[in-house]
């Protein structure tokens, strides 16, 4: 469903992404493991648009993105939950929600309002604070929140960075399920993670991203788990 | 040519001084994030002292130079705690506006203290010059140059060689990661606007002693040249805001020559706004505050 | 109503276009020192097409508004790749060669005998409109006021709309927008286009309510000062910036009893203000928690 090849990206004279090969399968979680600096961060961004690449293509579903502005990825299918930046704090939830579903709302606002409810039956939480100031919510919440409003702009894929930092661990297991059922009904996801433990056991596929460039490829069986968790948190010299 | 080589050496004097303000900027937009809009009335105000102790004590010039440099970092002390200190870190509007807020009140105390619009600041305790071929040096310049130079030098090995310059750098990159190393933020953010008043007291000095007369919008110009110096250079650095402080000298005093004191001014603003908008990183910098900065940095 | 307090009242008008424009400019995200750039060339070009051109004032605001807002569409397309600080600092150099090229200005054509038009650092005097149109500075007043609420009305219209969300989303976190599919570039072009136009006006209207105008009104005094209203009276609402103009002016002249002390007084004020609210009184918490309580009720 997702290809991105040859992409590199660089800020000035720091090359984040060193010619980076990888795709995402329609219906499948896919994560991105990779040390810190590794530039997954920067793959996500590139993806969605926010950043540009400079050499490279990126093709969704046959058609090419890499030079499309990030609101027109958005428009192609493609959501973001940014890492740490989850949500419009000064706004309540359902703003947020409704904010997720902008690409759309000026002309199906009864869809958006038909998305607002049945996100609400699937995060219940967020239905009880549907008033409350988004910056007010606990970490948890806030997550459950970005990925409610990931969902409102009904995209194709969902891009997920980092969705446990910050979490303590039974949140994380929660948010975690919530992944898989959402992958369940049919969402495609690609996950970058830290959290490798977490990461594999959900991946479908998964890739190790180091210094801009993919180094390892396969299912969560296929390397000897500690092997590629070590060098996920570690890095190769 | 004779006049434009002489224009640049007396742009080179003059931007040693207003490198030394860019430095002062620089330190402190680094280790806060903040811009201070005190800090050139800070530097004001300490004049405004050493002025006073000139005419109402005549005091002696190296008095009044160690007054303006105590009064502008009593001065400076005042506008960290409340603008900076007492606000929340991440609110960098507010702790501008406060600055600018400041700013009036020690304006205020300035004209309170001499009434009146233009002040005779006592000369330098050297005067006179030197020719060298066809070229004339002040002996005012060449001791704000031979400040400025011992100045840097200093404060480069202060920043590299000290604890205390790898605390500020630590805390200039990242406050959080400082605070995992044992450094404490608000305390180096103290001792670097002590720092950095030091630095401002004595370029004000070296600033007015060459022009011997002072007024109270000696801070708006003192802001003006220590930012622009500071953008031309490229932010976040030392050399940068040294090398941004010599170039603004040099265009300023070349267009003055050329064009006039109207287009003097004029000038720099016109570079200043080009070099923001083809590299705003400035001319050190990397020219890589990018169309998509937006991803890593919030206003 | 006596002439102190109409040429009060009328300040405060004409000062809150100059706020109002850079609190749109502070909701979509960017800091400005240089609104009053836009504000001179309000000024300027309307008394150029009332005093040297002879045409009426609706004309002249609207000529006055259009340049403004040309004006502010090429500086926001130079800016687009700034923010933060270096956005600041281009604003306000572009307002500082504005003002310093208005100092080298000097155009005038003969009318009735005199010279009027603009002369560089002597000003631009005689921007009679007021005088050869018998309107009182009660009636002028009313003008700015109608204005003024015309504008309010559509800013708090667009801050209930969509747009307004928008435009808050953009300034609040312009990542996160772009990832909802939000055209960050066009909302910060159109806000600041809005933004100059507002700016322009009030120039246009202080141009004609002073008759004299010279280009060092313009400075960065007056732009720090715009940005100040906002913060002071609160950046959750264009009342806010009302709000802060009302305290800033109208507390000013209350303790003229300080008088030499008055900058002081008020600074300190203004500090310790922001300590406790700095994003000003009517913050968008407190706004929302208004909001709320309002619905319930």
């Amino acid at each position: 469903m997702l290809i991105v090849e040859d992409v590199f990206t660089s800020y000035g004279m720091i090359k984040a992404l060193n010619g980076v090969n990888l795709s995402a399968l329609e219906g499948e979680i896919t994560c991105l493991l990779g040390p810190n600096g590794a530039g997954k961060t920067t793959l996500m961004f590139t993806i969605a648009g926010i950043l540009r690449a400079q050499a490279g293509a990126i093709k969704f579903d046959g058609q090419s993105i890499e030079r499309l502005s990030a609101a027109k990825v958005v428009e192609a299918g493609i959501a973001l939950v940014p890492e740490n930046r989850l949500v419009f704090p000064t706004m309540s939830v359902e703003e947020n929600l409704v904010a997720g579903a902008f690409i759309r709302v000026a002309k199906d606002r009864a869809g958006v309002d038909d998305d607002i409810e049945r996100m609400y039956t699937r995060f219940p939480v967020l239905k009880e604070r549907s008033e409350q100031m988004a910056g007010t919510l606990s970490g948890g919440e806030q997550q459950m929140l970005a990925l409610a409003r990931a969902l409102m702009s009904r995209p194709r894929i969902l891009l997920m960075d980092e969705p446990s930092v910050g979490l303590a661990p039974l949140i994380v297991e929660e948010i975690f399920q919530i992944i898989r059922d959402v992958n369940a009904d049919g969402m495609t996801i690609m996950l970058v993670e830290q959290n490798a433990n977490m990461a594999l056991s959900v991946a479908d596929k998964f890739y190790l991203l180091e210094h801009g460039r993919v180094t390892f490829e396969g299912a969560p069986g296929e390397l000897e788990q500690d092997d590629v968790i070590r060098r996920a948190y570690l890095g190769t010299e | 040519m004779v006049d434009f080589i002489q224009n640049c050496i007396d742009g080179v004097m003059i931007g040693a001084a207003y490198g030394l303000l860019a430095i002062g900027f620089t330190i402190v937009f680094g280790v806060m994030r903040r811009l201070n809009l005190s800090f050139g009335p800070s530097i004001m105000l300490g004049a405004f002292f050493g002025t006073w102790a000139f005419l109402t004590l005549n005091a002696a010039p190296w008095m009044v130079v160690i007054i303006t440099i105590t009064g502008t970092v009593i001065t400076g002390i005042y506008v960290e705690r409340l603008c900076f200190w007492a606000i929340r870190r991440d609110a960098t509007i507010a702790s501008m506006v406060s600055s600018f807020a400041v700013w009036m009140q020690l304006e205020e105390v300035a004209i309170l203290m001499l009434p009146g619009r233009t002040y005779p600041f006592p000369e330098m305790f050297v005067s006179g010059g030197l020719n060298f071929g066809p070229f004339f040096f002040r002996a005012e310049h060449l001791t704000t140059l031979l400040i400025a130079v011992l100045m840097v030098v200093g404060i480069r090995l202060l920043l590299y060689r000290t604890a205390f310059g790898l605390a500020l750098r630590a805390v200039s990159e990242s406050p959080d990661a400082a605070k995992y190393m044992g450094v404490n933020p608000s305390r180096i953010i103290f001792w670097a606007f002590i720092l950095v008043s030091l630095i401002g007291g004595v370029a004000g000095y070296l600033l007015l002693a060459t022009d011997q007369q002072v007024t109270p919008y000696f801070g708006l110009w003192v802001t003006f040249k220590g930012l622009i110096a500071m953008m031309l250079g490229g932010m976040g650095s030392i050399s940068g805001a040294v090398i941004g402080g010599l170039v603004l000298g040099i265009i300023e005093t070349q267009t003055q020559w050329y064009l006039g004191n109207a287009f003097k001014d004029m000038s720099a603003y016109f570079v200043m706004f080009l070099v923001l908008v083809l590299r705003p990183g400035g001319l050190l910098g990397q020219g890589i505050v990018e169309r998509h900065d937006l991803a890593f940095r919030r206003v | 109503m006596s002439d102190y307090a109409v040429s009060i009242v009328s300040n405060m008008g004409m000062i809150a276009f100059i706020a109002l424009s850079a609190y749109v400019l502070l909701v979509v995200g960017n800091i400005s020192f240089g609104q009053q750039a836009y504000f001179g060339i309000g000024a300027y070009i309307s008394g150029v097409v009332t005093a040297m051109w002879g045409w009426p004032l609706w004309l002249a605001i609207v000529l006055g508004c259009a340049v403004a807002g040309s004006a502010a569409l090429v500086i926001g397309t130079l800016t687009l790749r700034l923010s933060g600080i270096y956005f600041a600092i281009a604003t306000l150099s572009f307002a500082e060669m504005i003002r310093l090229g208005l100092l080298s200005v000097h155009v005038q054509v003969e009318i009735d005998g005199e010279l009027v038009g603009p002369d560089g650092a002597e000003g631009f005097g005689d921007i009679r409109w007021i005088f050869e149109n018998d309107v009182t500075p009660f009636e002028f007043m009313t003008i700015i006021y109608v204005l003024l609420i015309g504008v309010l009305m559509v800013l708090v219209w667009v801050e209930r709309s969509r747009l307004g969300a928008v435009i808050r989303m953009v300034g609040g976190d312009p990542l996160l927008a772009q990832a909802q599919g939000i055209d960050v570039v066009f909302y910060r072009l159109l806000a600041t286009v809005f933004a100059g136009i507002i700016a322009g006006l009030g120039g246009c209207l202080y141009a004609h309510f002073t008759t004299y105008i010279e280009p060092n009104v313009f400075n960065v005094m007056l732009g720090v000062h715009s940005l100040a209203y906002g913060l002071i009276g609160g950046l959750g609402t264009a009342f806010g910036p009302l709000i802060g103009v009302g305290l800033d002016i109208g507390f000013l002249e209350g303790i003229r009893v300080f008088q030499g002390y008055r900058m002081i007084v008020f600074g300190g004020l203004v500090a310790v203000l922001l300590i406790f609210m700095p994003r000003g009184i009517l913050d968008e918490e407190r706004v929302h928690r208004i909001k709320r309580w309002l619905e319930r009720s």
